[in-house]
């Protein structure tokens, strides 16, 4: 198995062929290159693979050391509708 | 007046929740493990005195000082949110909804992983995995395993599972590409294990310190390392080779290595199978600050104290009205400093709800982390103590530029 | 159960007096009362918890401490049960996989950004 193929985020299978393409030909954030191929948009939240698709996309830009990169959105663990029902009634 | 809540029953949380209730305050502590101690329940080592600090006891008296202080204690429930409504924080759970003036996040840290092809197969796990499976749920992780990534955290796991006596086959570095780069590098690997010459016997220090002297004794050191390892607690440490793939058909059957240049490039037609039925991937830790970050905590990335970090002063208070932070989501360290952590974020949230009184235990509480950091039997980075100042400074800086702007 | 460490040399033995019975995937096993369904499991030899919706990769524990949800499985009729930290219990009906809470995901992608 080539490096390409080998996969980043194990939620979503993104691989890093996939991430550093995307990340050279946009020139991306980190944000951006999560957008682009949903690395760490999965069932986790992005808890797994966050340091490597941020290390990925930092290659080539540089670093806000006082924000985030890669945002985190609630709910941080998933919760079905069902009880996301219950608990706001 | 209502109750104190605290995310996490690790070490921060119970001893700020101890804290807290021997204040006459009550107190609820969610966390969504099975049992209380957090991280604190894996460890186990000899300390140098001959003692053994052991995780699973060592939690069981926390729980058992908490309860007895008369916090309550809600495992099972993972907080998928937090928020400030008005003057309160509202914490989502599964089942129920949670408010309170106060809230402290003790929620520790997260493993960073080393991608490796190979690496979703069944088998494959992160080094804290092994080390939860071996000493709490006390089932083996696999008969023969590999550890990729060698630093402080995967060398105290590696002798963890040699006490349980399970075959630990080679600690060695991953191959190298983008996410990896550091912990595949030797020279990197080198010298950051030179401050943990302390936990591994003879060959180790000795060579350690041989090669601390200078950068070209270090390169020296890297191009004659032996190529089959120096061992630790008989367990190989090969900082000249590297795994490059994992392999197995629907599970673990063994990885591929191969010999790797000083720098870390892989030397072709080296390559060998071990074989091995798990695999231990060990990248390190970060501060897990999830529920900070959805709460509007402002952040700063620090290397030293393992990335990320929400805004705090010593008093672990963020600047976001009620919310404290303690643990290792302030910085990676040991369960040691976690509790003095706990302990003081617990005395700046009962000084806050009784209205003052405990000004000087707070003093004394700050200065205890420090003694207990300088203590610390294990260091996750040498150079901790100038990303707390870091951090300080950013505090500074935040708050004189939140006076500017409120004049 | 041979994948367990009865006899460690500096930990207190463990408790293997509560045996519980469960099935996975509608065979029988048993595991001991107070473990989590991933150890339960991975003593009887079991690493395979569920395969990946869209391609069928096998999959078992990464984490183990309920960050990465690789491991979640369906416990009597509950999707997305993390098997990590639920601890095994008498009559349990675990199912392998299981689809996506569909909305979950559905509700992030909408909201990411
Ligand atoms: C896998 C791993 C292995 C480690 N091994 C060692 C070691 O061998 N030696 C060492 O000195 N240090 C080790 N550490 C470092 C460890 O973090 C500290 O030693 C110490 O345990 C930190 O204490 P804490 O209270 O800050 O956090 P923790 O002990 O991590 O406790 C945090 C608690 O918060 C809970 N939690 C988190 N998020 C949520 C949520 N959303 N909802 C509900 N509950 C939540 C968790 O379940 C956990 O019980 C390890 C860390 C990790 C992650
Ligand atoms: S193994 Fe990671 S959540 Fe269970």
């Amino acid at each position: 198995m080539t490096d390409n193929k080998m996969i980043i985020c194990r939620c979503e299978e993104v691989t890093y062929g996939e991430l550093v393409e995307t990340a050279e030909k946009f020139g991306c954030t980190p944000r951006e290159l999560k957008l682009r191929t949903r690395a760490g948009m999965g069932y986790c939240g992005g808890r797994t693979c966050r340091s490597a698709v941020d290390s990925i996309a930092l290659a080539a830009t540089e670093r806000d050391i006082s924000e985030i990169t890669l945002k985190y959105q609630p709910p941080i663990r998933p919760v079905s509708f069902g009880k996301l029902g219950d608990v706001t009634k | 007046m209502g109750k104190v809540i605290i995310i996490g029953a690790g070490p921060a949380g119970l001893s700020a929740a101890i804290t807290i209730a021997e204040k006459g305050l009550d107190v609820l502590v969610i966390d969504e493990y099975m049992v209380g101690g957090g991280r604190l329940l894996g460890q186990l080592y000899e300390e140098p005195n001959g003692n053994w600090w052991n995780g699973i006891k060592e939690s069981k008296s926390l729980v058992e000082r908490a309860k007895n202080a008369g916090v309550e204690i809600q495992l099972h429930t993972p907080v998928s949110n937090i928020e400030r409504i008005d003057d309160e924080w509202v914490i989502y759970t599964e089942s129920e909804v949670h408010y309170t003036s106060h809230l402290l996040l003790a929620t520790g840290a997260a493993e960073t992983p080393l991608p490796i092809p190979g690496w979703t197969l069944p088998g494959v796990m992160s080094v804290g995995a092994a080390q939860v499976m071996t000493n709490v749920q006390r089932v083996k992780p696999g008969n023969r395993g590999v550890i990729v990534g060698v630093n402080v955290l995967s060398s105290a796991i590696a002798m963890e599972l040699k006490i349980a006596n399970i075959d630990v086959a080679c600690i060695t570095l991953p191959k190298m590409n983008i996410p990896t780069e550091k912990s595949a590098d030797p020279m990197e690997v080198m010298n950051s294990l030179l401050h943990v010459s302390h936990m591994a016997p003879s060959a180790f220090v000795k060579l350690g310190s041989k090669l601390m002297t200078n950068d070209f004794m270090k390169r020296m050191g890297i191009t004659f390392f032996p190529k089959n390892g120096v061992k630790m607690w008989d367990i190989p440490i090969m900082l000249r080779k590297a795994v490059v793939e994992i392999y197995g058909d629907g599970k673990v059957e063994g990885v591929k290595i191969a010999t790797i240049s000083p720098s870390g490039e892989v030397v072709a037609g080296t390559e060998e199978n071990i074989s091995a039925d798990f695999v231990c991937i060990a990248g390190g830790l970060y501060p897990l600050a999830e529920l900070a970050a959805v709460a509007g905590c402002p952040f700063y990335h620090i290397e030293e104290l393992g990335g990320y970090v929400p805004l705090h002063n010593e008093q672990m208070q963020t600047p976001v009205e009620g919310l404290y932070v303690a643990g290792n989501i302030t910085g990676i360290e040991g369960a040691k400093v976690a509790i003095s952590q706990g302990v003081t974020a617990g005395l700046a949230i009962a000084n806050d709800v009784l209205g003052g009184g405990l000004e000087s235990n707070i003093q004394q509480a700050i200065a205890d982390i420090e003694t207990t950091r300088d203590n610390a039997y294990i260091q996750f980075h040498p150079e901790v103590k100038e990303g707390k100042r870091k951090l300080q400074q950013y505090w500074e800086e935040h708050q004189n530029k939140s006076v500017a702007i409120t004049l | 159960m041979t994948n367990r460490i009865l006899n460690h040399p500096v930990l207190d033995p463990i408790d293997e007096s509560e045996v519980v019975t469960f099935t996975f995937d509608n065979k029988e096993y048993k595991g001991l009362r107070h473990e989590s369904i991933a150890a339960a499991l991975l003593a009887n030899g079991v690493r395979t918890l569920r395969h990946h919706e869209e391609s069928g990769t096998p999959r078992g524990i990464y984490c183990n401490i309920g960050h990465c949800f690789e491991c979640r499985v369906s416990v009597n009729g509950e999707q997305g049960v993390r098997a990590c930290l639920t601890p095994v219990q008498e009559g349990m009906n675990i199912e392998s996989g299981g689809k996506l809470l569909t909305t979950v995901r559905d509700w992030r992608a909408s909201q990411n950004g």
